[in-house]
């Protein structure tokens, strides 16, 4: 019915071995591949290479740090992740991989191609024929963004829905490449370009995901027309400390958005001013704002009903 | 509770509910579907569609397809001109846009490679040179005649493809009768079917010179007529076979490029052929529920009496015609059912837009009114203080009357149904006191049972029943009817097993290939149970008469003494008196091969308004739900959390094939009730051509169900069945509104309920009035 | 690096070796290089999981993964757990609430269904919701399929 595009293969068994082909022009990263695979399909990109990480079996490991914190594999699967006993400790966290997609999806998806999920958007995410029809978009064969013509950039929207809460916990990922490997904060990988979402060097794989030892909780949120299935329309994450309220707010553009308030009404305030969706999405943006403050308030009331 | 072939005797095996005798084949993964089936030497063709929603094709250049390895060839709209539809009176459409295109993803150009993947890659090397022209989008754009015409070679050029007008009694004097008049308008909008299995086709042309096509489509005789027609081929030298079909819910009634591509590429090729559309085509293949703009008006007495009503419908009908004919009287038909009615006026329009073809979709034509008809019952009921359920209870048409428009109505389980569903949700006590956000809302609602002529016109019969015995003791049924997951095999089955006193399992039943079955019009209309088994029954009869007579004189007792159940033919008076039904097979094949056949031809009931050729049906089935819904009146979302419907299908010949057309039918109305839409943006491009964004409702969105069913006794129907694969879903949409008006006091008459759109409804109904 | 690899796997318990080029899908590889036609193509891109098969027991869906991912994998298809002489619980049930229709979504979530089984011989009523959120049908409304799935649970 819908054929893949023709590309080469590889699994490499070191870590060193994968960068290396990586560095290949036009090799791509296949993890889970439930993101990848259907944008082959579609014919989002044509890769020349797929470098597999199936037999990098450390990436499917995780251990318990000395402050507490945990160091998860990239390549555990959400479900793997989310069933960990460990992670009743991070409750928005686990809260946020069992809303991905499907159950089914949960179990072959990982938490590191997640975390690096390409942005999407109505106009890109489309089969080939439909884009064809629109001329393509500034993403992919076009050079006009139809969600803001007149704008500078892509707007596609960043839409993993993990990322939110891994922000507020204040995690880290671990980023190994041709020049060695750096820690990166979660809130400092995205770029803000829909184009390229993700600050990433040629050649880097993420590794491992870092979690401080649990804090105070932190909720996500995920707004969608159906529970199972669909990408969020709205994700937000809401965490409480001593100095107020917390959220971040997700698939409303390239990158999430953090913001802070006194009361939940404050917060839903603060998100309201400073997130503006766009129409990355089916529903008009005009109530995905209205909702987002819906959203944000009641994320942030479930942490003071805590 | 017993049919008029075997008046007091008990049905053994009709009436049952569990398992369909090919239930296990599915679950298995045996069933065969048209994909799961390989041909030695075969090819995979696909399609180039059209990017443009209307243009002049100014030149096709191939050369670099034809030129990559693995392609096989190809051919385009000139190779196979004659044109074709659904409708013999308006065919408007070919296999592949010859000179024009009319809508975004008509087919262009259809290639065939060794693999699919080649011939997909060879599709985007074709270079297609287009002229767009200016495009029609809407039904204001296609009345405007200052637009061009969509189909500017027809004979009468026009983007209207059909209209029309009926009026029966007196409408104004009705109006003048009435205390309330309610005047509203509503917009249904467009959906589509989405069969999980897409439509395909595989061709072979054997050597003997014929034509062998496997279909995924649910009407085999039609379309098996057209592609011999189109294809220039005498129909005999086509045999056309329908595998297991993974659904269709009216999708799959018309003939498809797949069909004719399929068998034209493989003539040309001299290699077999096979054409599974991908999801993105589904969308393009369309032929789905008509986006209508609806006017009505209706006069109302205080006692709740309908004095008369005044309907305008326009539908917005894609690019071709397809069933649309026939839509634009189903538009206006049914109006006048379930409720009494003498002063009926209405108007309808059928409109050709630059979009994929609507068509039937489960309920044609009648989705779409009942909805405008049972929310203004809603208003008017409230506005006359009356109970919603009363007001349809004092409205009941009678059985055995004939409707203004001529319908003539049979059994009629209206009553009960309403009476059910109020009873089992608890209705009377909590309309208006579920307390803020939450709701309930009543509907009821008339479908056929099968359309009394066919769509070309002939005397024939419109459903044949071959039933062939032997002394092996195998009994196979060959019907021409398409299973396309309703369970039309297992009614067979259980028909023919229920007269030869066999179980349903013990029948062997081979359906859907036009050279080894007699003919059956098809799987539309809610047809098949009432047609093919009244032929089902006959053609039963006439075997059970031959056993009979054979089992008589062994047993030394005349016919009519004898009785079959369990696989025996026993004396009633004294069942020890039996003979096993193989060995009364073989007596009774001394008198020659035991092969018989049945055909169902509708009566000649006709209808007293010439015009009114379609509509009537031998039959009616009669439906009533009711729905509750929640409302989160801050962000709109709105959740149906039950429905309960009770459906009057006449006899229940299997009650759990039954329950699973209702659940089937409310499932597909909450989707068309809150969440899907096949919707268009700018330059006619489909919002969403994929399951991703076209919002099929998942287990999650699907209510809790509550089915009843109501039995009446249809006189004409095989044991008295009528239907229950459409009708159930009418009244669900209406029902759904309601409960939204229940829990939020806001009307919305434009499907489906988004969240974005109840929010926006509920901003309004808050504001202080300026 | 290569376009095309030999493939060792198990699928239903025999043992197959295979060259299989890189971008054939693992729905591909099952139906029409092992004949195995019972999963299905429904949207091939991961929306409807008409193609889900169980690899290593958890179910996966074969259009969106690489038949070369699944080297030295253990499968098992819609054919491997049972057929009319033998059904599975889950496919007796099935039968028994006719909660296939078309049947065309069946294979599917029959498997997803014998996966949970497995893993969770008690599961609560959420938790079967929770999976069948994996799986389109379009004809049933679900409640049969529900019906199934819960007479299933505690024969299986």
């Amino acid at each position: 019915m819908l054929p893949f595009p023709k590309f080469d293969y590889a699994a490499p068994t070191t870590l060193r071995e994968a960068v290396s082909l990586l560095c290949t022009p036009g090799a791509r990263i296949l993890a889970g591949g439930t993101d990848l695979l259907p944008s082959l399909k579609h014919r989002l990109f044509e890769p020349s290479l797929l470098v597999s990480i199936r037999r990098l079996t450390e990436l499917r490991e995780w251990e318990m740090l000395p402050d507490g914190g945990l160091a998860l594999g990239a390549g555990l699967t959400l479900q793997q992740l989310s069933g960990l006993p460990a992670l009743a400790l991070y409750p928005g966290l686990q809260e946020a991989c069992r809303t991905v997609a499907t159950p089914t999806l949960q179990g072959t998806a990982t938490i590191g191609g997640n975390i690096l999920l390409e942005s999407r958007c109505l106009y890109y995410n489309q089969p080939v024929g439909w884009r064809d029809a629109i001329g393509g978009c500034l993403k992919c064969d076009g050079s006009v963004c139809h969600v803001a013509p007149k704008g500078k950039g892509c707007y596609a929207a960043h839409s993993a829905d993990t990322v939110p809460t891994l922000w507020l916990l204040g995690a880290q990922v671990e980023l190994v490449g041709p020049l060695g490997v750096r820690l990166v904060p979660i809130s400092a990988l995205y770029s803000g370009d829909g184009l390229r979402p993700m600050l990433l060097q040629p050649g880097e794989i993420l590794t491992r995901l870092l979690l401080p030892p649990p804090g105070p909780p932190t909720v996500h949120r995920k707004l969608r027309t159906r529970a199972a299935i669909d990408y969020g329309l709205l994700l937000v994450a809401a965490s409480r400390s001593q100095s107020g309220y917390r959220a971040v707010v997700s698939a409303v553009g390239p990158a999430p958005i953090e913001v802070r308030g006194e009361s939940p009404e404050d917060l839903a305030e603060a998100a309201f001013r400073a997130v503006q969706p766009l129409g990355t999405h089916a529903p008009a943006p005009t109530w995905r704002k209205k909702v987002l403050r819906v959203e944000v308030r009641r994320a942030a009331e479930s942490l003071k009903e805590g | 509770m017993s049919g008029r072939w075997h008046a007091g005797e008990e049905a053994v095996v009709v009436g049952h509910s569990g398992p369909k005798i090919d239930g296990m084949a599915r679950i298995t993964g045996q069933a065969l579907f048209v994909d799961d089936l390989r041909l030695p030497r075969m090819v995979h063709a696909k399609f180039l569609r059209s990017p443009f929603p209307h243009a002049w094709i100014r030149s096709i250049d191939l050369s670099a397809a034809l030129a990559l390895p693995g392609v096989v060839g190809s051919m385009v709209g000139e190779e196979i001109p004659r044109k074709y539809g659904a409708i013999p009176v308006c065919q408007d459409e070919t296999a592949l846009a010859i000179g024009k295109v009319r809508y975004v993803g008509e087919p262009v150009v259809c290639i065939a490679a060794e693999d699919e993947e080649t011939a997909l890659r060879a599709c985007r090397l074709v270079r297609v040179e287009y002229e767009p022209l200016p495009t029609i989008l809407s039904i204001d754009e296609a009345l405007d005649p200052a637009r061009p015409a969509i189909h500017h070679d027809s004979r009468k050029p026009s983007n209207v493809l059909r209209r029309v007008s009926q009026d029966y009694g007196d409408v104004e004097k009705g109006f003048a009768e009435a205390d309330l008049i309610v005047e509203e308008s509503y917009d249904y909008p467009g959906s589509t079917h989405v069969p999980l299995e897409s439509h395909g086709a595989l061709a072979v042309w054997e050597a003997d010179g014929r034509l062998k096509l496997w279909t995924s489509t649910q009407n085999p005789h039609y379309v098996h007529r057209d592609i011999a027609r189109v294809l220039g081929l005498e129909a005999a030298q086509v045999r056309l076979i329908k595998p297991a079909v993974g659904a269709g819910y009216g999708g799959k009634c018309d003939p498809f490029c797949t069909e004719l591509c399929a068998s034209y590429l493989a003539k040309k090729l001299g290699r077999p052929v096979k054409i599974i559309l991908d999801r993105e085509e589904v969308f393009y293949a369309h032929r789905g529920r008509h986006p209508v703009r609806m006017w009505l008006k209706m006069g109302f007495r205080n006692d709740g009496s309908i004095t008369a009503i005044d309907f305008k419908a326009q539908a917005d009908g894609g690019a071709y015609s397809s069933y649309g004919v026939v839509t634009s009287y189903y538009l206006g038909v049914f109006m006048t059912l379930p409720y009494r009615l003498q002063n009926y006026r209405f108007e309808s329009q059928r409109l050709y837009t630059n979009k994929p073809p609507c068509g039937p979709k489960r309920g044609h034509g009648a989705i779409q009114p009942r909805f405008a008809l049972e929310l203004h019952l809603e208003k008017a009921a409230q506005l006359l203080k009356i109970p919603a359920d009363e007001l349809r209870l004092r409205n009941i048409v009678a059985p055995d009357t004939e409707t203004c428009n001529g319908l003539k109505v049979g059994s009629v389980g209206m009553e009960e149904c309403i009476r059910a569903v109020v009873k089992s949700s608890g209705y009377a006590e909590k309309k208006g006191k579920l307390g803020p956000g939450r709701g309930i809302g009543i509907a009821a609602s008339a479908y056929m049972c099968g359309a009394l002529h066919p769509t070309y016109q002939n005397e024939l019969f419109h459903s044949g029943v071959m039933i062939k015995v032997d002394r092996s003791g195998d009994v196979c049924l060959f019907s021409g009817t398409a299973d396309i997951g309703q369970g039309s095999i297992h009614m067979l089955a259980t028909l023919c097993a229920e007269r030869l006193g066999l179980r349903p399992e013990q029948v062997r039943v081979v359906e859907g290939d036009t050279s080894l079955t007699p003919v059956d019009l098809g799987s539309y209309s809610s047809r098949v149970t009432f047609m093919a088994g009244n032929a089902c029954v006959e053609a039963a009869d006439k075997v059970r008469a031959r056993l009979f007579a054979a089992a008589a004189k062994k047993l030394k007792v005349e016919d009519a003494a004898l009785q079959a159940a369990e696989g025996f033919i026993f004396v009633k008076s004294e069942p020890t008196q039996k003979i096993s039904f193989v060995d009364a097979v073989w007596l009774a094949e001394e008198a020659g091969p035991l092969v018989e056949a049945g055909g169902y031809t509708p009566p000649k009931i006709g209808n007293r308004f010439r015009r009114q050729s379609v509509g009537p049906s031998p039959a009616y089935s009669f439906t009533a739900q009711v729905a509750e819904v929640e409302v989160d009146e801050e962000t709109g979302i709105i959740r149906v959390e039950r429905i309960w419907v009770a459906h009057d299908c006449g006899r229940a010949l299997n009650r759990t094939i039954v329950e699973g057309q209702l659940e089937g039918c409310v499932y597909m109305g909450v989707g068309e009730a809150l969440y899907e839409e096949q919707a268009y943006r700018k330059g006619g491009i489909l919002r969403a051509p994929s399951i991703l964004e076209y919002k099929i409702p998942t287990l999650h969105e699907t209510p809790e169900i509550h089915s009843i069913i109501v039995e009446s006794h249809e006189e004409g129907g095989p044991f008295g069945a009528k239907e229950a694969g459409e009708g159930p879903q009418l009244s669900t949409v209406p029902a759904i509104a309601a409960a939204l008006q229940d829990a939020t006091g806001i009307w919305l008459r434009d499907p489906p309920f988004t969240p974005e759109k109840i929010l926006k409804a509920l901003e309004r109904h808050r504001a202080p009035l300026s | 690096m290569s376009s095309e690899s030999i493939l060792s796997l198990r699928v239903n318990g025999q043992p197959f070796r295979r060259l299989v080029p890189a971008e054939r899908s693992l729905l591909d590889f099952l139906r029409e290089d092992l004949g195995l036609t019972g999963s299905k193509h429904g949207c091939d891109v991961g929306d409807c999981g008409a193609c889900t098969v169980l690899v290593e027991g958890q179910p996966r869906l074969a259009c969106i993964t690489l038949a070369v991912e699944m080297e030295g994998a253990s499968i098992t298809t819609i054919e491997g757990i049972g057929g009319p002489e033998g059904p599975h619980p889950v496919q007796k049930h099935f039968d028994q609430q006719v909660a296939s229709q078309c049947g065309y979504c069946t294979p599917g979530i029959v498997l997803v269904l014998v996966a949970l089984l497995r893993d969770d011989p008690q599961p609560s009523e959420s938790r079967i919701r929770e999976v069948l959120g994996s799986n389109i049908c379009r004809c049933t409304g679900y409640t049969k399929i529900l019906a199934a799935a819960r007479a299933a649970v505690g024969a299986a």
